[in-house]
């Protein structure tokens, strides 16, 4: 043999021999007859010359003298016909094959004579290792496609769908993820290994399944041997499943404290059960999904609950009431959220003789903590209506609502009763502890209005003064929050806004309507922010319009039906 | 284009007994208001025979409604141990802030007779005497 590959060492050096000269024959034959490995000495024309002890255990019916292709496999018999036939390309890999259902590697050595000499290696366990190294490879490169898949989404129907698919895939031949009820009935979804995922709402008897209804309630899962697969009711199985079902595990989806539900794996007759290992990994399977699930259903949860706060907290759109121009600009602290904690209304007059209420205001803190309040603050001041003749009577009974022992959350606003005669407009205006209004004169000057008074919410008492003024046509008067001047921002990145340079933005806006004047400041307060993060931005304007034709203002062109930024 | 690294918060706390006094640097905003409310309730529940709580401003650079939301906090706190609050060294920021919301002679009115009352019995008005 001149291929190193197919010489194994232990020729001459055999186990438990090594201090044996390295006498040829000698040697070897009595070294190879004590070895561990199966060995068997064979004649070029495929005679057994001897086998030691080890080849003996392994075949017990073989003795000295008999043909080689009549006791062991053809694999082994035909290798050793190849290798007297000429050629020693049989040392392209090692030869394999099984024997009395052990896996052996068989390697040629030349003895004396032109006999060859078998050693046969035992690789059964190594293989079962490699294979069972494989799957858990296998398992756990599937578990982190399913989580990544399964936390990709937060929306419970697209949850359920993948969890019921790659368990179809991964786990077994189908999969249905039973949801917990809704009402009577619950949510199934079947998959079926390369079929469609479908999703249905039934009522379905849960006890008919062994151990579903127990998995439902979280607890323990039954082991797949206990259930017995002619127990499944034919609602289990999904539509174009092959054959009747042959072995079944019912798995709990551990959820946030409560079940997310159970999946049921079907594998039908002609498949090979479920061993324990995959029962094992289709519970790690399922611990992940009922995870995703669950936190796919608290967020859904909460989405749904913001949705249906938001829908009552959301500013309203306004316009033009009994001859006076009115807008409003809004922009929550996080873009993703549309509600937050400044707010603000505008109450028409029954008819224009009758003041139109306008409210602007702040509540300390930011999102929905804070919306709720709001919605508290709107609600009582729509009641309170009646009572807009004398604005601090309304803000004392609204401090008195508003009052808790609870926190010391409080609220900052501004009153605007508006009211038209003639081509002129009259306001009362009054603020509870917020910046005052600033009024944009036409000569574009910019005014603070001096009405000051106690927050509401927080004081057993609250006082305020209000302060009257009139606007001419195309003035304007601005009611804000501090989310404008406190933006952080400009060049530096941490600079505000100020009041100052918003008192400058105004004088430019000097006869414009109003809607071109709240859009105007939004737009550069947003300037100003850039990225950063920010507070709460409100802003109301109260206009009143312009009569007559277009008219050119600081170079621009504006009327009181503009629409346009600038 | 970077901003500033904002000042850094920083609460320190003096015990001199009546007298608590802590100091408040840096922005008091929604961020770091509990810390403040959290450090004085915390030294009010350990320390007997508080008179005084002293809250100085010296080197504060920034306060939102969150922070004055803190202070109307801090201040039921101290009412409620019997306590009188003080605002110490106030910069401008603080000083508009109190006057346009008009709750400056609230927060520093003194204790209403050193009678200790309840937290949270009355409606958010306890140690509110002097406004009542």
């Amino acid at each position: 043999m001149r291929c190193a590959r197919c010489v194994p060492l232990m020729v001459s050096a055999p186990h438990g021999s090594s201090a044996r000269p390295r006498d040829a024959d000698l040697g070897v034959g009595a070294a190879w007859a004590e070895a561990p490995y199966p060995v068997l000495v064979v004649d070029r024309h495929g005679g057994l010359v001897r086998i030691n002890e080890a080849a003996r255990a392994l075949l017990p019916d073989v003795a000295d003298g008999d043909r080689l292709h009549e006791k062991v496999p053809s694999w082994l018999s035909q290798a050793h016909r190849r290798l007297g036939d000429g050629p020693r390309d049989a040392c392209a890999g090692p030869l394999s094959g099984s024997i009395n259902d052990r896996l052996f590697e068989a390697h040629p050595t030349s003895g004396a004579d032109g006999d060859v000499v078998w050693w046969l290696v035992d690789e059964t366990d190594r293989r079962l290792a490699e294979t069972a190294l494989s799957d858990a490879q296998v398992r756990s490169e599937v578990l982190a496609k399913v989580s990544s898949a399964l936390l990709s989404t937060l929306n419970v129907p697209r949850c359920t769908e993948v969890a019921a698919s790659m368990a179809a895939e991964h786990l077994a031949e189908a999969a249905v993820l039973v949801a917990p009820p809704q009402g009577r009935r619950h949510p199934l979804t079947h998959a079926r290994r390369g079929g469609p995922v479908t999703r249905t709402v039934r009522q379905v008897d849960v006890a008919s399944v062994p151990g579903l209804n127990e998995a439902l309630q979280g607890f323990p899962p039954v082991p797949a041997r206990w259930i017995n697969p002619d127990d499944i009711p034919g609602w289990v199985v999904p539509d174009g499943f092959a054959g009747p079902v042959g072995s079944v595990i019912v798995a709990p989806l551990p959820g946030h404290g409560v079940p997310a539900g159970a999946l049921i794996l079907l594998r039908s007759s002609t498949e090979q059960a479920f061993t324990e290992g995959e029962e094992v990994f289709a519970r790690l399977f399922a611990a992940r999904a009922g995870a995703a699930l669950s936190a796919a259903g608290l967020y859904s949860e909460q989405a749904a609950i913001t949705e249906t706060l938001m829908r009552e907290l959301l500013p309203p759109s306004l316009h033009s009431v009994h001859g006076v121009e009115y807008a409003g600009g809004y922009r929550a602290s996080k873009n993703q959220e549309r509600v937050g904690g400044d707010f603000y209304d505008v109450h028409p007059g029954s008819d224009p003789s009758q003041e139109t209420l306008v409210v602007l205001g702040d509540v300390a803190g930011k999102g929905l903590d804070a919306a709720v309040l709001t919605g508290k603050i709107r609600n009582t001041l729509h009641a309170l209506l009646p009572l807009a003749e004398d604005h601090e009577r309304v803000l004392g009974l609204l401090n008195g609502a508003l009052l808790t022992s609870h926190h010391a959350r409080f609220a900052t606003l501004v009153l605007a009763s508006v009211r038209r005669r003639g081509g002129r407009v009259q306001v009362r205006l009054t603020s509870a502890g917020h910046l005052p209004p600033l009024i944009v004169r036409t000569d574009g000057t910019v005014e603070e209005v001096a009405t000051r008074g106690t927050l509401v919410g927080a004081l057993p008492t609250v006082t305020a003064n209000t302060v009257r003024t009139t606007l001419a046509p195309g003035e304007t008067c601005l009611l804000y929050t501090d989310g404008i001047t406190e933006a952080r921002g400009g060049p530096l990145g941490d600079e505000l806004f100020g009041e100052h340079r918003l008192r400058r933005a105004l004088a430019e806006c000097a006869g414009m309507p109003a809607e071109a004047v709240v859009e105007r400041v939004q737009m550069l307060a947003a300037e100003w922010l850039g990225p950063g993060r920010h507070d709460d931005m409100a802003a109301v304007a109260v206009s009143a319009p312009r009569n007559g034709p277009l008219t050119v203002v600081d170079g621009r062109a504006h009327g009181r039906d503009s629409r346009r930024k600038t | 284009m970077t901003g500033l690294p904002p000042t850094e918060f920083v609460l320190v706390a003096r015990h001199e007994p009546p007298a608590l006094t802590v100091r408040v640097a840096g922005e008091l905003d929604y961020d770091t208001s509990e810390d403040l409310v959290g450090a004085v309730v915390e030294h009010l529940s350990e320390a007997a025979q508080i008179h005084d709580v002293h809250l100085d401003f010296s080197g504060l650079t920034w306060i939102d409604s969150t922070g004055l939301s803190a202070l109307l906090t801090v201040h039921r706190h101290v009412g409620a141990a019997g306590a009188t609050l003080h605002l110490d060294n106030r910069p401008g920021v603080l000083e508009r802030m109190l006057h346009m919301t008009n709750v400056l002679d609230h927060l520093t009115a003194p204790a209403a007779g050193g009678q200790a009352r309840r937290f949270g019995e009355d409606d958010g008005t306890a140690g509110a005497g002097a406004t009542s």
